[in-house]
């Protein structure tokens, strides 16, 4: 299955694109106003709940009537966000959240690349038992590998109530690695055999030739890594003991399951800590979503 | 072609900065030999093959041979003794009640949300790609739930969708008794209901990217044919997004068959009568909750197993329609 | 490629059975014994255990700068066994943990886990001086005392005076001491309006949710016979059927609820009673005005002379612990007369001490209502300290679940088949 290169820029306003440009047949509604309509339809269901998660970390006593859904200024209250504070700092489990996904996406980034770049341009003994395996690791429940993983990474080195020992087991992103291969295998072998003729080293021409062309798709590829070790809670639960170190995760569903009966809106309390986990991503989203959606993605997925 | 250049002998292909002609070291010749055309890659891949090696091929080969001893977990320096035991875990697996209806659940789960994932995604991404206002709108807030932490979006959910919470109030009368989460009948699909809602922008993604490269050719054909909305969706998206289909029902599938975080999350401990557990759940509590690795990884064993065949039956009806 | 995923599946496999290392030594005993210097301990997250433990911690670390004591909350997760059974494998728990419920005390003993507190001089001797008689529930099949009984919370109905006088029900002599007044008052409880549920017990299905509904009222019912005697389970008995028979009868009434509920609902007013111990207390600072009475029984006595279930949290010393010297002398410390009483007084819970209403009169006094649990420790059971005791408490509560809650098995029938299993499980030994 060959791909061309994919050379054409984002589209812009094609022909195909906006309805009504060839003369047929037209619905009673224009096209596009339907498109509208479901565009809309669809955007209030995915964003309703996070809106009423806000609504409901501000509210003093639960309102869980539909009149909840808008926040009445007698009933707003800053106090579920303290409470929950007092139960977990949230500043330092953010931090941890960070630190956790920071260090998974570093390793998929470097080693991650190095080896779906390997897989897909290079030949080399051994190629084949990597991808295999990488294939075979994508279907094996983590759950299934979680208990003698824990016994290797805490007892056997050591690593227990520590990043790296959190971080271990995330560090390369499979999926990231099998995107990456895509991505490079699309890639025209001519481009590599061009550079290496002109006596570039391998490495060069993985980070000057390869990379650059497949930058939106490395992006893509973070972003699938991203929410794996943001996501995750079961594993750092088993390997942090300290409260200091735990991720916003562990720390929220603990007190989900735990201690919020105590808060005077447990509910609210729970919002509460639920926004500060969801506002930072979303931040995030906003300002880097012109990155993720590109041409250049089809051609992995064609592969 | 001349016949100079048909006589020129043949290069060995440049590679690595080589002139064309120079003699190659006897070393570099075995390492090539050894290591293949690019020796290089043995080193790019290095440490992802470690990775893999000591986090994964490992503990998977201990969950394997845990599976066919008497294993419990001792502390370090007790030894305790370990018989082989056959089948045994895998018998006790298949009796069990619990894991039947947990495997059963699996599939209440796969038959919504794999068919849901894909319509809506593909619906949803064709109605994207589009110039329409706030496009760039759109597109994030489809991807909003997909960013959030489970935990986070599980928190608002079960404030949703709780005994007096607002679904059930503004439903009134039509809300089941008892409420989702808590009712045998509805605890799983509601679930497949979250995680569809969770996974869509990733998808959306997906499909958003691959409508991208189907040629607009097409559509102004179907268009000319006077083929209606429909139409041209049917014969013309379709067809084209069909790898992108198939990746994503392999996702999906895959993700279900691994359920966890939703059923330990949304309703704890299995929900109502063990209505909405799942096998990973099961592997956790037996594993670790109950101090029982040996039934867990047996039960594993058989997850891995399953999903390989669908994964298979999957790229063999594949190969079969191209 | 068939070929790669068959390599690829072998590798794991060949590693895999080079895997059959135990890990890690552990800590040589003898040694360890008398060793002095710093250790760890982890009370539980309840904040006035907290507060309780930080003191505690703070006092002993200004007389011993030597063998300063750090303490910390146990680590949250869905139950504690979880998180210390998963420390042991690791080899990471503290010296001690003042939480160890007696429940899984032999899944940790069979794991390695626990020192044995009968080996330190005059361990045994402390242990029944402070607790008296009804420590030798607490010893372990081969005789030792592998954890030190702490405190209790003897499980008793709290009700809401508030619902109860709009029910029109008496707030200071609620009929609740026999089977069919309960029945009637949670009926007139739900049908007048004042609560949505007359009791709500949690009904999810870990293994210890059997202690909040099904055995204190055993406990009740039986006089005080433990789950497991001798190695078979009781409860396949008219005693245990009449308890199933009664919340079978809660549950399709609706005057229990069967679904889980987030917050606490006593708490809140949905629930109008509460089967639940003192340590429930705080929570309901405020929000309740609260009576208690004992657990009901069929026949009906009066008084805090009815058994029930203890719910006690025992204090053990774990394998890892390298100074264990000053881990039994902390532990002395800590279960000292004057501890006990700050521990009363901090947390509302019984510690098991002979003789508390004596000692610490001054605080009964001052809290009358602590006086029916203080009276009440005396006459608690426990759960029965046998082999796969977490899995026989699971099997119980499975088979509840099924039968009395959800209404899809006859109890009686649902019963007999747990006792067969556990009464199989326990037979089988140390090995699970």
């Amino acid at each position: 299955m060959t791909q061309t290169v994919p050379a054409a820029p984002e589209a812009t306003a094609a022909p195909a694109a906006a309805s009504g440009d060839v003369p047929e047949i037209e619905p009673r509604v224009p096209r596009s106003w339907w498109r509208l309509i479901a565009l809309v339809f669809g955007a209030l269901l995915f964003l309703f709940p996070f809106y009423y998660m806000i609504v409901g970390s501000l509210q003093r006593t639960a309102n869980t009537a539909l009149s909840g859904v808008i926040p009445w200024p007698g009933n707003l209250t800053m106090h579920n966000y303290s409470q929950i504070n007092a139960a977990l700092s949230l500043g330092k489990a953010l931090l941890n959240s960070a630190i956790f996904t920071g260090g998974v996406l570093l390793g998929t980034l470097v080693f991650g690349v190095l080896a779906g770049y390997a897989l897909a341009q290079l030949r080399f003994r051994g190629r084949g038992l990597v991808f295999a395996s990488m294939l075979l690791l994508l279907m094996v429940p983590f759950q299934l590998l979680i208990i003698p993983l824990y016994v290797l990474i805490v007892r056997d080195y050591g690593l227990g109530d520590s990043y790296l020992g959190m971080i271990a087991p995330f560090a390369i992103n499979s999926t990231a690695v099998f995107i990456f291969r895509q991505f490079f295998l699309n890639l025209p072998k001519e481009l590599f055999d061009a550079a290496r003729i002109d006596g570039a080293s391998e490495l060069r021409v993985l980070t000057r030739v390869a990379l650059p062309l497949v930058r939106p798709a490395v992006l893509t590829a973070m972003l699938l890594t991203f929410i794996g070790p943001w996501n995750e809670f079961l594993w750092p639960l088993l390997i942090t003991k300290q409260q200091s170190l735990q991720p916003l995760t562990v720390a929220l569903a603990n007190y989900i399951s735990t201690v919020s009966g105590v808060a005077t809106n447990p509910y609210g309390a729970i919002m509460a800590g639920a926004v500060v986990l969801a506002v930072p991503v979303v931040v995030l989203l906003v300002v880097f979503q012109r990155h993720f959606v590109s041409v250049n993605i089809g051609s992995a997925v064609k592969g | 072609m001349t016949s100079i250049v048909s006589r020129r002998p043949k290069l060995p292909p440049p590679e690595g900065g080589l002139r064309p002609g120079a003699r190659q070291a006897g070393a570099q010749r075995l390492v090539r030999a050894a290591l293949g055309r690019h020796p290089i890659g043995v080193l790019f891949s290095a440490p992802y093959a470690f990775f893999i090696a000591v986090l994964f091929a490992y503990p998977l080969g201990l969950a394997v041979w845990i599976s066919f001893h008497r294993y419990f977990f001792a502390a370090p320096g007790v030894s305790v003794p370990r018989p082989y035991v056959g089948l045994a875990n895998y018998e006790a697996v298949f009796d069990d009640p619990a894991v039947r209806q947990a495997f059963l659940n699996i599939v209440i789960f796969l038959v919504i949300n794999v068919p849901l994932t894909v319509m809506l995604s593909l619906l949803l991404a064709t109605a994207l790609n589009a110039v329409i206002p706030f496009r760039a709108f759109f597109r994030t807030s489809f991807f909003v739930p997909y960013v959030t932490a489970s935990v986070a979006t599980v928190g608002v959910w079960l404030f949703m969708f709780s005994s007096g919470g607002i679904i059930s109030n503004v439903l009134g009368p039509l809300a089941p008794h008892p409420s989702w989460l808590i009712n045998e009948q509805w605890a799983m699909p509601t679930i497949a209901i979250y995680v569809t809602w969770k996974g869509l922008g990733i998808f959306i993604l997906l499909y958003l990217a691959a409508l991208q490269s189907v040629p607009k050719e097409l559509y102004e054909a179907a268009k000319v044919d006077g083929a209606s909305w429909w139409h041209r969706f049917r014969s013309v998206t379709v067809p084209g997004v069909r790898q992108v289909t198939t990746l994503v029902t392999l996702l999906a599938v895959i993700t279900g068959a691994n359920l966890f975080t939703e059923p330990y999350l949304l309703t704890g401990g299995g929900g109502p009568n063990g209505k909405s557990t799942s096998p990973v759940l099961q592997i956790y509590e037996t594993g670790i909750e109950q101090n029982h690795p040996d039934f867990a990884s047996a039960l594993g064993v058989i997850l891995v197993v399953g999903v390989l065949l669908i994964v298979g039956i999957q790229q063999l009806v594949q190969r079969r329609q191209a | 490629m068939k070929s790669r995923i068959a390599a690829a599946a072998a590798v794991p496999l060949t590693l895999g059975l080079l895997a059959a290392c135990g890990g890690g030594g552990g800590v040589s005993a003898n040694t360890a014994a008398d060793a002095h210097g710093p250790i760890s301990i982890w009370y539980s997250n309840n904040t006035q255990e907290v507060a309780w433990g930080e003191q505690m911690v703070a006092s002993w670390n200004k007389l011993h700068p030597s063998e300063k004591v750090t303490g910390q909350q146990i680590p949250a997760a869905s139950s504690s066994e979880e998180v210390i059974g998963a420390a042991i494998t690791a080899g990471s728990e503290p010296c001690l943990i003042y939480n160890t419920a007696p429940a899984a005390v032999p899944t940790f003993q069979q794991q390695g886990g626990l020192v044995s507190l009968s080996s330190f001089p005059g361990g045994a001797s402390y242990i029944e001086a402070r607790t008296g008689a009804g420590a030798s529930v607490y010893k372990s099949p081969d005789g030792n005392y592998y954890q030190m009984p702490w405190k209790s919370n003897p499980v008793m109905i709290f009700y809401n005076k508030k619902i109860f006088a709009k029910a029109g029900i008496s707030t200071t002599n609620p009929p609740l001491s026999t089977y069919t007044e309960f029945l009637a008052t949670s009926k007139k409880l739900v049908s007048s309006g004042a609560a949505k549920y007359a009791i709500y017990p949690d009904p999810s299905s870990d293994f210890f949710q059997a202690w909040y509904d099904f055995y204190p009222m055993y406990a009740a019912e039986t006089g005080g016979t433990e789950l497991v005697k001798n190695g078979k389970a009781t409860f396949n008995s008219t005693a245990g059927d009449a308890v199933a028979a009664f919340w079978q009868q809660m549950y399709a009434e609706g005057l229990a609820g069967k679904g889980s509920y987030t917050n606490d609902p006593f708490a809140d007013g949905t629930s109008a009673m509460a089967i639940v111990g003192p340590w429930a207390i705080a929570s309901y600072q405020g929000k309740v005005d609260w009576g208690v009475v004992p657990v009901p029984t069929t026949a009906g006595s009066h008084g805090d002379q009815v058994p029930t279930f203890s719910d006690a949290k025992n204090i053990a010393m774990y394998a890892s612990c390298k100074n264990r010297g000053t881990a039994w002398d902390f532990l002395k410390f800590s279960t000292s007369t004057a501890q006990d009483g700050k521990l009363l007084s901090m947390t509302g819970q019984m510690p098991m001490r002979q003789g508390i209403q004596q000692l610490y009169a001054p605080y009964f006094t001052a809290n009358p209502s602590y006086k029916e649990f203080a009276a009440e420790a005396a006459h608690t059971i426990e759960v029965p300290n046998v082999p796969n005791s977490i899995q026989d408490w699971q099997v119980f509560r499975d088979a509840w679940s099924k039968s009395v809650i959800f209404a899809q098995q006859s109890p009686d029938a649902a019963l007999a088949g747990a006792a067969t299993k556990i009464n199989q499980l326990v037979a089988s030994g140390g090995t699970p």
